[in-house]
């Protein structure tokens, strides 16, 4: 917040349960969108995300060959693959989308990896700065 | 180092240019360009050569460019982008600037649905804006992929067309802007009648401050005929020729003099028009009028500079196809002999020239030095001059001795000379009154005789007596007292003939007088030179030249019953009476039209004026004054070049013609293959049941119009373009469909004298040979020859009587005599003809080889 | 079907730059089946349209609406609603979608948003193969059915080229030849002796050669 990030994380419904309190470690207004699938998540969300104020899109789904529904966390992947040609098309970043196979019912991973995903945004805006 | 082309330096000292345009010919005959670049030379300052233009196949820009470099006049290549993407046009300008071309016009070219080849993938890689910019880009060093030219790079003076009358008006100086831009240096304009929209264009350019960037020369086309500026007016998009000029060629006494003065008088108001630099004459398919045009608007002499120096290649390629040693072996024996044939007609001492060939030839052999191999093929080639000779040398010579005579004058009036030939005519029509049954045959061999009489009897007085047939046309012109002495003189000869002949104004009256003149003629035929071949050539062994046919031609019959003629049937070359049999003579048939003629020259239009508003009368007085033994009706007015008169019109003067006369009937179509259908179509049901022969049939029409004539069982015209392929391809085609070979006329596309007749000769001989000699029974049809069309468009047919060219009518006749008569050489049976004199003299000739 | 491709998003951009109502336009023919310009593609395409122009800070209002079709005069009926709401369409539609909204609506810009590339098939999920060009004479029963004028890259009609190794063209190591395919195919048939005859040039008019290509069925037209 301090830092005036937003990251939003769009996630299957089943690929993780951590709550607010996980992320006290990550400095940054955080918003959630749980789908019923990673394969529900068009590259439509994840730009409108971005226009609505995100700095960057986490998208996560299950590892694989866990999906519940077989292959909708393979094409999450592919979704973001998708979305960020966009970026790239229009003179965004592509790397403020990321994309992350999460394991199920383990928050610890599911934190690192957006604190991982925090320090790119924080680069990223540091050298927008610079600029 | 930069080469400034010709063009370019003139146009760059500021004098007015004058540029004009060749045509290559469809086929592989240099001699034509040639002789077009030989006609331009020193009229104009550099020429151009079409890119196939409306996508006909032709020899290639580039390589004709060489062949007009070759005789010193300067090109200016067309590239197009119909043909070659941007590879093969790089690579063929680069080729261009080796060869030394200095003049490049950019194009995009004709689609090619417009030409004969409609079926093939247009191009268009490139439009002309980027074909300009691309030469432009090779000029300054690199590829059109950017990539760097290493070493020599090409050079242009590159120029681009546009056409000030394209819809919207508006656009057309941006459009000009645009091509200065992308690099052009000279514009050609569209073809210029009205010069109002021509000025505000160029006022419109001079707004844009384009006229100090290029050089423009305006594109100036003299209309050749009334059907021809009527064609551009409604035909040619783009192009804007105003009613005034059309009215002024339709009130004109001789169409193309009024045609010249238009483009002069073009030429003059638009000189003045600022930022005009020069014209471009397109005298299409008329490039003799064009050192008339420059001489008459004052642009003559032309500027002369040192000749640039082309690169040696040049020269090479030029030179290499006269060294080719086969090409050699082959002209020179062919054409002698050939040459004798024609000389023959104009000149004395062919006789000596042939025995003294033989001569040559046997002290050759003698000598053992030439082979007997090529002693044959000598001898077979010269076989056509021997059996002329064998035929009547007398005859022959002395016929065309008179008329050679008058022809130059001898000291003599040109008007006097001139009535001689239609004399001819009226003996003819005498004989019927002394041997009415016969008609034709006997008349025609009597004429023969008749003329060389005349000849040894009154050398001098032939000019004399020439005013006497002149009395008989004209009676009011001419003094009775020519005719009185010329009766003194040759007092044999009725005298009380010609004051008959003056009241009646028609030919018909001499009859008398020539009759007797005939049979005393008889008596001299073959007296003094002619020696019999076997005496002659009594040292050389039969075989040695006796070469017998192996097969033989299709005898078709045309028409039906008592009337009807046969053709073909020939067991050896034609005249080579001592080979083989030659069952049927040579026929001619009169040529008449559908409509009326719109540029025929006087001299052939005043003896068929009177009747040519109706096909019926036209016919019958082919028939019953001059004798006609089978009518053509070419339906003219059909063309959709033309007239595009309905199929309707066509069955109307069919009717009547068939109605009016009983001959057998030619119907020749307007040549487009489409209407043709149509046409044919429908006159094969009025002309079939009472026999006739339709065509042309060409490839693309040929199922449709092979079935009619299967239908009635008459003979087609199969035509094709002076090739030996294609005439035999189109002759199994119509075989194939079960037309045979017995009902085909083949029409080889002739050339009239001057106008490619060599070609053609050559064509049709190698056809007849094959026939013949090479078991090919595919080409085994007799020849249809549509002489009068092709000789009676000429120039030299319809210019004025001068002094350099004599009288127009015996000019006229004796080129399509002459034509004829090679014709029938080379093969020709059926010759379709225009003028009665110059069938009578053919028949006069005819006749006396086969009497010999 | 005809298969097209969603054009660069710096052209569509470019494109629109002046306009600030904007309303993409998708097909529920053939460039939905082939993923082009369907119900999703017009989603996207929308919203990169929109988060481009707030970054570039002009933000402009895109809709966005499917048509049944747009090679239909009466489908393209809608579009007279949207006139006095919008400056501007982009059309996912193919070619012939872009070209009879200008015919029809000649004062609407117009704007393409897909390439109309070719004839394919879905050979699979994500993939289309060209079968067809469209030439207008067909002559895949010479060639047991496989298309060389399409798949050629020569356009041969005797082929197979000196180029053809190990069934793969030379132009393009991806591509199989065909001609290889062919000779397969007629072996397969046993109808090998197909390849001796020499088939002669083609007439290349209907393939476009000769201009605009016009069908007509008298038999349907009403007047």
């Amino acid at each position: 917040m301090a830092q005036g990030l937003r990251i939003d994380i769009l996630c299957c419904n089943y690929t993780n349960l951590a709550e607010r309190e996980d992320f006290y470690e990550v400095p940054v207004e955080i918003e959630i969108k749980r789908f019923p699938c990673g394969g529900h998540i068009e590259v439509t969300d994840i730009l409108r995300a971005l226009r609505l104020g995100a700095s960057g899109v986490m998208v996560c789904a299950c590892e694989k060959g866990t999906c519940h529904n077989g292959k909708g966390n393979e094409r999450a992947e592919k979704k973001v693959l998708s979305a960020r040609n966009i970026l790239q098309e229009i003179g965004m970043e592509p790397e403020r989308i990321t994309f992350y196979f999460v394991p199920r019912l383990d928050a610890e991973s599911f934190v690192e990896d957006l604190k991982e995903f925090y320090k790119k945004l924080l680069e990223l805006k540091i050298k927008e700065r610079s600029r | 180092m930069e080469v400034k082309s010709h063009l370019q330096r003139v146009l760059s000292s500021g004098q007015l240019a004058v540029t004009a345009e060749i045509g290559p010919p469809r086929n592989a005959d240099p001699e034509v360009i040639k002789r077009k670049a030989k006609l331009l030379k020193g009229y104009v300052d550099a020429v151009n050569i079409t890119d196939c233009q409306t996508a006909i196949v032709r020899i290639s820009s580039i390589a004709s460019a060489i062949l007009v470099m070759a005789e010193g006049l300067e090109p200016v290549a067309q590239m197009t982008c119909r043909d070659r993407n941007r590879i093969g046009i790089q690579a063929d300008l680069l080729g261009a600037s080796a060869l030394g071309i200095r003049n490049l016009l950019c194009l995009t070219g004709d689609h090619p649905k417009f030409g004969n080849h409609p079926m093939a993938k247009p191009v268009f890689d490139l439009d002309s804006l980027q074909l300009l910019k691309l030469v432009r880009d090779l000029e300054e060093g690199y590829f059109a992929n950017g990539e760097e030219i290493k070493g020599r790079k090409p050079q242009f003076f590159r120029g681009a067309a546009e056409n000030p009358f394209a819809e919207p008006y508006y656009i057309r100086a941006y459009r000009l802007a645009k091509k200065i831009k992308a690099g052009a240096q000279f514009i050609q304009t569209q073809i210029i009648y009205n010069v109002d929209r021509f000025r505000e264009f160029m006022e419109d350019c001079e707004r844009l401050g384009l006229l100090d960037k290029v050089y423009i020369l305006a594109g100036i086309t003299p209309p050749k005929s009334v059907g021809m500026a009527k064609y551009m007016k409604y035909h040619v998009p783009g192009l804007d020729v105003p009613d005034e000029i059309i009215k002024r060629l339709e009130g004109a006494k001789d169409v193309r003099e009024e045609g010249i003065n238009i483009a002069v008088e073009l030429i003059q108001r638009i000189k003045d028009i600022p930022g005009v630099k020069g014209f471009h004459i397109m005298a299409i398919e008329w490039e003799e009028a064009v050192p008339e045009i420059v001489k008459r608007a004052g642009l003559y002499p032309r500027p002369e500079y040192e000749v640039p120096i082309y690169p040696f290649v040049v020269e090479r390629v030029v030179e290499r196809p006269v060294e080719m040693v086969v090409e050699k072996v082959i002209e020179k024996v062919v054409e002698k002999p050939v040459e004798v044939i024609v000389e023959k007609e104009i000149e004395k001492p062919i006789e000596v020239y042939i025995e003294k060939a033989i001569t040559e030839l046997e002290e050759g052999m003698a000598k053992g030095q030439i082979s007997l191999e090529s002693f044959i093929e000598i001898l077979a080639n010269l076989k056509a001059g021997l059996k002329q000779i064998k035929a009547g040398m007398d005859s022959v010579e002395e016929t065309i001795e008179i008329l050679e005579q008058e022809f130059f004058g001898k000291g003599k009036p040109t008007k006097v000379e001139l009535k001689e030939v239609p004399k001819v005519e009226e003996k003819e029509k005498i004989k019927p009154q002394v041997q009415p049954e016969i008609k034709e045959k006997v008349e025609v061999k009597k004429e023969a005789e008749v003329k060389p009489e005349e000849e040894k009897i009154a050398p001098e007085p032939i000019a004399e007596v020439k005013p006497e047939a002149k009395g008989e046309k004209k009676p009011e012109v001419k003094p009775e007292t020519k005719p009185e002495e010329k009766r003194e003189e040759s007092a044999e000869k009725g005298p009380e003939v010609k004051p008959e002949v003056k009241p009646e104004v028609k030919p018909e009256v001499k009859p008398e007088v020539k009759a007797e003149g005939k049979l005393e003629v008889k008596t001299r035929l073959f007296k003094g030179t002619y020696r019999p071949l076997s005496e002659r050539a009594k040292k050389v062994p039969e075989s040695a030249y006796l070469d017998r046919a192996t097969g033989e031609i299709q005898e078709v019959v045309i028409g039906k019953d008592g009337k009807a003629i046969k053709v073909g049937g020939a067991k050896a070359l034609n005249f080579h009476y001592f080979e083989g049999e030659l069952p049927n003579s040579i026929q001619i048939a009169y040529e008449i039209l559908d409509i009326k003629p719109e540029d025929w020259p006087e001299s052939l239009a005043k003896y068929y004026q009177d009747v040519w508003h109706d096909p019926a009368l036209w016919a019958k007085k082919c028939v019953e004054e001059y004798g006609a033994s089978a009518i053509c009706l070419y339906l003219l007015g059909t063309d959709p070049n033309g007239l595009n008169l309905p199929a309707n019109h066509a069955i109307e003067v069919v009717k009547k013609v068939t109605s009016a006369v009983d001959v057998p009937l030619i119907v020749w179509g307007s040549g487009n293959a489409e209407k043709d259908v149509e046409v044919l179509r429908e006159v094969s049901e009025i002309v079939g049941p009472r026999g006739a022969v339709i065509g042309p049939v060409v490839d693309t029409n040929h199922r449709t119009l092979g079935a009619v004539a299967m239908g009635y069982g008459i003979p087609v015209i199969a035509s094709s373009p002076i090739d030996v392929n294609l005439a035999k391809q189109l002759n199994i085609l119509l075989e194939n469909i079960g037309v045979s070979l017995d009902k085909i006329l083949m029409d080889p596309s002739i050339g009239a004298l001057g106008y490619g007749i060599e070609y053609t000769f050559s064509v049709m001989e190698r056809i007849r040979l094959a026939a013949l000699y090479g078991q090919d029974t595919k080409l085994a049809c007799p020849f249809i020859c549509s002489i009068g069309k092709e000789v009676w468009k000429t120039k030299e047919a319809s210019l004025p009587t001068d002094e350099t060219f004599g009288d127009q009518e015996e000019r006229g006749v004796l080129m399509e005599a002459l034509t004829a008569v090679t014709l029938a050489m080379a093969g020709g049976d059926l010759l379709i003809m225009r003028h009665p004199v110059a069938v009578k003299l053919c028949y006069t000739l005819f006749n006396s080889l086969s009497q010999a | 079907m005809i298969i097209a491709e969603r054009r660069p998003l710096p052209e569509i951009l470019a494109n629109l730059s002046p306009y600030k109502k904007i309303l993409v336009l998708g097909c529920r023919g053939c460039v939905a089946v082939c993923s082009a310009g369907g119900d999703r593609e017009v989603a996207i395409l929308a919203e990169a349209i929109r988060l481009a122009r707030e970054r570039q800070g002009s933000p402009v209002e895109v809709y966005e609406e499917i048509l049944i079709r747009q090679c239909d005069p009466e489908y393209l009926q809608p579009l007279a609603e949207w006139m006095s709401k919008i400056e501007a369409v982009v059309s996912m539609a193919c070619g012939v979608g872009v070209n009879l909204i200008a015919d029809l609506y000649p004062s609407l810009r117009v704007y393409p948003g897909v390439d109309t590339t070719f004839y394919g098939a879905n050979v699979a999920l994500g993939e289309w193969v060209e079968k067809c060009r469209g030439c207008g004479d067909c002559i895949i029963d010479q060639t047991a059915g496989l298309c060389p004028i399409a798949r050629c890259a020569k356009n041969l009609l005797n082929g197979p080229c000196g180029g053809s190794q190990g069934g793969k063209c030379e132009v393009r190591k991806d591509m199989p030849c065909v001609w290889h395919l062919i000779i397969d195919r007629l072996k397969e048939r046993g109808e090998l002796e197909r390849l001796l005859e020499i088939t002669p040039p083609k007439d290349w008019r209907p393939a476009g050669g000769d201009g605009l290509r016009v069908r007509k069925r008298p038999d349907l037209t009403l007047s």
